[in-house]
């Protein structure tokens, strides 16, 4: 008999789930069920308690589950506090984003079946192709500095599913542009990320034969940050689920869903929680913000959700800074005042329990000039970061962790590093195969050992080692490999991050000796003491005349900002925006303006 | 679940064969023709028992007929299953190995010894080698142990030592039986076994002879070393706790007289492949398989007939027990005519040497163009000596037993030795020759035939032999319009087939044929005629061209044609030979040779 790859140690954690009647209806749940989960609700936890659950008690292998997530950093998440109830992933538990489930379980396997017009095996195009393809179709429909907008495109693709609808051909410009683009893909023989989700539901919408064999497969289907998942995902989950009998665990947060721009619509996950054949499961309580920054995120929304504090003892402060010197006076006065105070504020505090959260990269410019400038070590998020994080990067970043000392500790676990290597290849290895896989990069990783080398000789020795040949071998891993090739440019002599050792590479996300300086977007899913937002004004967030739709999202942005922190908020504004030809005063952001209205009304 | 499709390429015996193949298997073939290959290929792919260096295959497992070239050339087993998308954890577990969405569905694994990829020259030797096992169609789709596992092949080998299986514990198909027996004990009725044993031991041990016998021993040890070294003795019985007594029951036979080692090897097989199918059952049961390839290799062996015939009807039909299906797909092998008689008709998988190619090549029935009739027909007729067509190399097809008796006694008086060529006269019992023209065909068996059968004329009217032999034409695909053709067109015809017709019926056409003298012998012999009925005899044989036929088969009837033909046969010779059957048999001669 094989042996079961599930531990029990689930059940000691569930005990906690005790005085917490929301996660332990979820935990309970035996058919569909949706968690409309509050900031700071424990939602993770109660849904990688709920896998656990099902994993042991509802399937067994070779039937599992598998765990849809908005980002890689997600899946990473995910799986890290898997393993701390010793669950990993294997063939039976997929752990990543839509992209990733779409191009393993749905194109790869019954892509040829459904005569797909794509070219198998598959190859992803790396971004600098995908870039060159976009501009390249796009000035040859519409000539030089033409006025449609990459973004646009993208959300065109991903939210018209249906091809021949009048919808598609509404917006005439970007269904050619869209449709000269992906010629000029399959010409290469490649696909593109938004294509795996494409095709991904064009296999589920269109051939009745597939939904058995993924309710074989997965007869249990969680979907994490459902708000953030598009229209596609939706159709597909729908699909699976009503038509295909398999069981659904999603997990969510309307008002935390500020995708918009890429297709993402919240009101999706409203419509599963309103349907009669799901079971629906509020989380209120909020273990995370204490009762003040409850009650005025509450307000900033502009909704009663009936949120309560989990320790209503705890004394918030919540401050509107106004700083007449524009972004970088936000940025100087939050280095030299703010931050010193809050580490003095709480003793413990360090670097990494403080974040400054802004709207774009340009400033995160500004902020990173400043922070620099005051001496503080940073880690930034946001596009202009030195490489994207994707599902190589991170485990890239693992392996860095393990090596600087975490195998010490074993964390994180040399096994589900070895795993997460081998789910690489892009099929399944036999055994023998990844034996030898596995033994040779333990072999690898046990000489890297070293708590103090420079990143850059680490990173170049993993790649020598054993990367390198994966990447040659694995064509459909071409974009994770520019990533790749990005950190590996930033650490080489005279890039951004020259001075990187192996374990602040390794400890990327979480440092405690490093300053957060993240986008709002970026702040998802994310908790500090205290959270600094600078750029507060009208003009900026939200934007000048912005539609009521955008607005609602800009205002979740806000919201999302004031959530993410457990004792302290700074709100950071001048009155003015920077614009093209000069300074705009246009006031402080009107969001402020409301939330202290209402904040005095209620007699804060 | 099923096998749908096997292939093997360029492995042992088979240099190429791909049959599709029905709800069980039943692979029969003579000696060394590659029976025991054919499982070892399906090993190679399901067998979770099989190392890595089994399945690394060396130099003798390529076909022989590669000769010298064998180190480049690629090693291909693949085997198609359907009928699992009813279970869940079966199309789970296929997954990926999906080629076909159907209906019906169509997963294929395959098997593949090649050159490595990425060598970047050709092989040198078979260090240049290695095989994968793949899914689907994609060979990056590996397939790992847990399917093995969980869908494992399981084959009983053909002379397997069942004694010794029986004997040793750890591999005694009894051991889980037993195990199950002493967890389901409780505690008292343990100790209820416990006490007994006891009382057992002591009324053993204090018995006058056996105490008598303890205290001889103790009293030379006490001689030998003294009373400070002896040790205390006693007689008793080992051992005495309940779980170590349960590990030491045996199976009896006889009225628990006697060991299984002591039963015939026949009744050590059947012991054998009882426990082995109760232990198939409990798989399933605790869910440690998901389904099982079941493989007998020749269970004929030591057997009797009739008993040859139960197992197999057994081990077909048992894959219902009551109202559940177990989940089992039976693989049988078999030289045995008894069990391949009794075989459901499409499950034949024939092998058969193909001696100019130096290569096996295989058939099967599970896609002859059989109509439910004609299955039933055949599977109601075929017996033991039908049975024999599938060894067969050539079969001469006739109508009933006088064909069967004479057509051999013929082919001796023309020097044409049936036996030594491997050919088979089959009565079918009839006219009814479709089904087994279909059997043997080539959608079929493939297996060369002829066909002998009557004119059969009718005063006034078209002979009743039209229509059968348009009937065959029919089904052997001739394109022909036969409707427009008149009889002897149609008998032409034929005849380029092999099915060869006389001139009227059997027993006329023999005293035409210069045999009249012996039927009158016979006919003397057997039958008390009266002095009339010898006259007209004796003008008969005087003047055959005005044999009554009517009166003449009639006499022959009350003989029976049987054994008529029997007394008949010790008479023939060359010079009397019909020419349909001469015919016949110098066809399936050339065609055999």
């Amino acid at each position: 008999m094989w042996s079961r790859s599930v531990s029990t140690a689930y059940l000691a954690q569930a005990a906690e789930l005790a005085g917490n009647p929301g996660q332990l209806a979820a935990y309970n749940s035996q058919g569909h069920c949706v968690v409309l989960a509050g900031p700071g609700s424990g939602k993770t936890k109660t849904l990688v308690l709920k896998l656990a659950r099902i994993l042991a008690e509802d399937v067994q292998a070779p039937r599992g589950a598998a765990c849809i997530t908005y980002s890689h950093e997600c899946a990473r998440e995910l799986n890290r506090r898997l393993e701390v109830l010793g669950l990993r992933e294997t063939p039976n538990l997929f752990i990543g984003t839509v992209h990733g489930f779409c191009l393993r379980h749905l194109l790869m396997p019954y892509g040829r079946l459904a005569d797909l017009p794509i070219q198998f095996p598959l190859s992803v195009a790396s971004q600098r192709v995908r870039n060159r393809l976009i501009r390249q179709s796009g000035d040859r429909l519409f000539g030089p500095n033409h006025p449609y907008k990459e973004i646009d495109l993208g959300r065109h693709r991903r939210s018209v599913l249906n091809r021949n609808s009048v919808d598609w051909r509404s917006e005439e410009e970007l269904a050619a542009w869209a449709e000269a683009y992906e010629a000029a893909l399959r010409q290469e023989g490649l696909i593109d990320y938004d294509d795996m989700v494409i095709f991904g539901h064009r296999l589920i919408a269109e051939h009745d034969w597939v939904l058995p064999l993924v309710q074989a497969k997965f007869p249990v289907l969680a979907i994490d940050e459902y708000q953030d998942l598009g229209v596609a995902l939706h159709c597909i989950v729908k699909r699976l689920v009503f038509e295909g009998g398999v069981r659904l665990f999603a997990v969510g947060d309307a008002d935390q869903s500020i995708y918009g721009f890429t297709g993402a619509d919240g009101s999706l996950l409203m419509e599963l929680a309103a349907r009669e054949d799901i079971e629906p499961v509020r989380l209120q309580m909020n273990y995370r913000s204490c009762a003040g920054i409850v009650s005025a995120s509450e307000m900033a929304l502009g909704e009663i959700r009936g949120y309560r504090a989990n320790d209503p003892t705890r004394q918030a402060t919540i401050e509107f800074v106004p700083r007449p010197g524009g972004l970088s006076d936000q940025a100087a006065h939050a280095v030299a005042q703010i931050i010193p105070a809050a580490l003095a504020s709480k003793p413990g505090r360090t670097l990494g329990d403080i974040a400054i959260l802004y709207k774009d990269y340009r400033a995160g410019d500004v902020m990173t000039e400043a922070v620099a400038a005051g001496g503080f070590d940073y880690i930034r998020v946001d596009n202009s970061a030195p490489y994207r994080k994707v599902a190589l990067t991170s485990w890239v970043e693992d392996c860095a962790s393990w090596c600087a000392g975490g195998w010490r500790i074993g964390r994180p676990q040399l096994r589900g590093l070895i795993d997460r290597y081998l789910a690489f290849y892009r099929a399944n290895l036999d055994d023998a195969q990844a034996r030898r896989e596995g033994q040779e990069l333990t072999a690898l990783l046990w000489r890297l050992r070293n708590d103090q080398q420079p990143a850059r000789d680490f990173v170049a020795s993993l790649r020598d080692g054993i990367v390198d040949r994966l990447l040659a071998a694995e064509l459909v891993l071409a974009d994770q490999k520019e990533q790749l090739d990005r950190m590996t440019e930033a650490l080489a002599e005279g890039g951004v991050l020259a001075k990187l050792d192996i374990t602040s590479l390794g400890g990327r996300d979480g440092s405690p000796d490093h300053l957060n300086l993240l986008t709002l977007h970026s702040a998802k899913g994310c908790e500090y003491d205290v959270v600094i937002m600078v750029g507060l004004d009208l003009g900026n967030l939200p934007w000048l005349n912005e539609s009521p739709e955008k607005l609602r999202e800009s205002r979740r942005l806000f919201y999302v900002g004031l959530t993410r922190a457990r004792d302290e908020v700074h709100m950071l504004y001048s009155g003015y925006v920077e614009g093209r030809y000069g300074p705009m005063y246009r006031g402080r952001s009107p969001f402020l303006n409301e939330l202290e209205q209402r904040m005095r009304a209620a007699g804060f | 679940m099923r096998i749908s499709r096997v292939r093997l390429i360029n492995f042992a015996n088979f240099s190429n064969i791909d049959i599709e193949t029905d709800e069980s298997i039943v692979i029969v073939g003579e000696n060394k023709v590659g029976k025991s290959n054919f499982i070892r290929g399906l090993q190679l792919i399901l067998d979770p028992g099989l190392s890595e260096r089994d399945r690394h295959l060396g130099l003798e497992h390529f076909w022989d007929g590669l000769s010298a070239n064998k180190v480049g050339e690629t090693v291909e087993i693949s085997v198609d299953l359907m009928n699992f998308t009813d279970d869940p954890r079966l199309m789970a577990h296929l997954n990926d190995c999906v080629i076909d969405p159907g209906p019906p569905m169509v997963a294929r694994l395959t098997y593949r010894f090649q050159p490595k990829a990425g060598l970047g020259r050709a092989p040198e030797s078979l260090k240049d080698y290695e095989y994968v096992i793949f899914g689907g169609n994609d060979p990056e789709m590996r397939v790992g142990g847990l399917l093995r596992r969980m869908l494992p092949i399981d084959v009983q080998v053909a002379l397997r030592d069942a004694e010794k299986d029986l004997a040793s514990w750890r591999n005694s198909p009894l051991r889980p039986l037993i195990e199950d027996l002493a967890a389901s004990l409780d505690d008292e009725a343990r100790e209820e076994i416990q006490d007994q044993i006891d009382e057992a031991h002591r009324e053993l041990a204090d018995h006058d002879e056996v105490v008598a016998t303890s205290e001889r021993i103790s009293e030379r040890l006490m001689a030998i070393a003294g009373k400070q070294h002896a040790v205390p003795l006693s007689l008793g019985l080992a051992p005495t706790r309940v779980d170590a007594l349960l590990r030491s029951l045996r199976l009896l036979i006889d009225n628990g007289v006697r060991g299984v080692g002591d039963a015939s090897l026949g009744t050590a097989n059947l012991i054998f492949l009882a426990l082995k199918s109760l232990e198939l059952d409990r798989l399933v049961f605790d869910g440690e398989r998901d389904h099982t390839f079941f493989v007998v290799e020749e269970p004929e062996a030591h057997l009797h007939p009739h008993v040859q015939r139960l197992i197999y009807r057994y081990f077909l039909g048992s894959e219902e027990v009551g109202e559940v299906k177990l989940p089992m797909t039976t693989v049988l092998t078999t030289h045995s005519p008894h069990i391949s008689s009794v075989a459901p008709i499409r499950s034949i998988v024939l092998l058969r040497h193909n001696a100019a190619d130096g290569k096996t090549v295989a058939v099967s029935t599970a896609k002859a163009p059989f109509t439910q009739r004609d299955e039933d027909d055949l599977q109601r007729y075929i017996d033991v000596t039908r049975g024999e067509i599938f060894f067969s190399r050539g079969v001469i097809l006739v109508e009933g037993d006088a064909e069967r008796f004479l057509v051999p006694a013929f082919a001796e008086a023309l020097d044409i030795s049936l036996d030594m060529l491997g050919i088979t006269v089959c009565s079918v019992g009839g006219t009814n020759f479709t089904p087994y023209v279909k059997l043997l065909g080539p959608g079929g068996l493939d297996i060369p035939h002829v066909i002998l059968t009557d004119r059969d004329p009718i005063d006034g009217r078209v002979p009743l032999v039209r229509r059968r032999l348009i009937n065959l034409l029919d089904v052997v695909g001739d394109e022909l319009d036969h409707g427009n053709m008149d009889t002897d067109e149609v008998i032409e015809l034929a005849e380029s087939y092999g099915y060869f017709v006389n001139e009227d019926t059997l027993e006329p056409e023999l005293f035409a044929s210069g045999l009249a003298d012996a039927m009158q012998e016979v006919i003397g012999r057997e039958l008390r005629l009266a002095k009339n009925a010898q006259i007209t005899l004796q003008q008969w044989v005087d003047d055959p061209d005005h044999v009554n036929k009517e009166k003449l088969l009639k006499w022959i009837e009350r003989i029976g044609k049987g054994r008529f033909a029997q007394s008949l046969a010790s008479s023939v010779s060359e010079d009397v030979c019909p020419d349909y059957i001469r015919s016949a048999l110098e066809h399936i001669r050339d065609v055999v040779a």
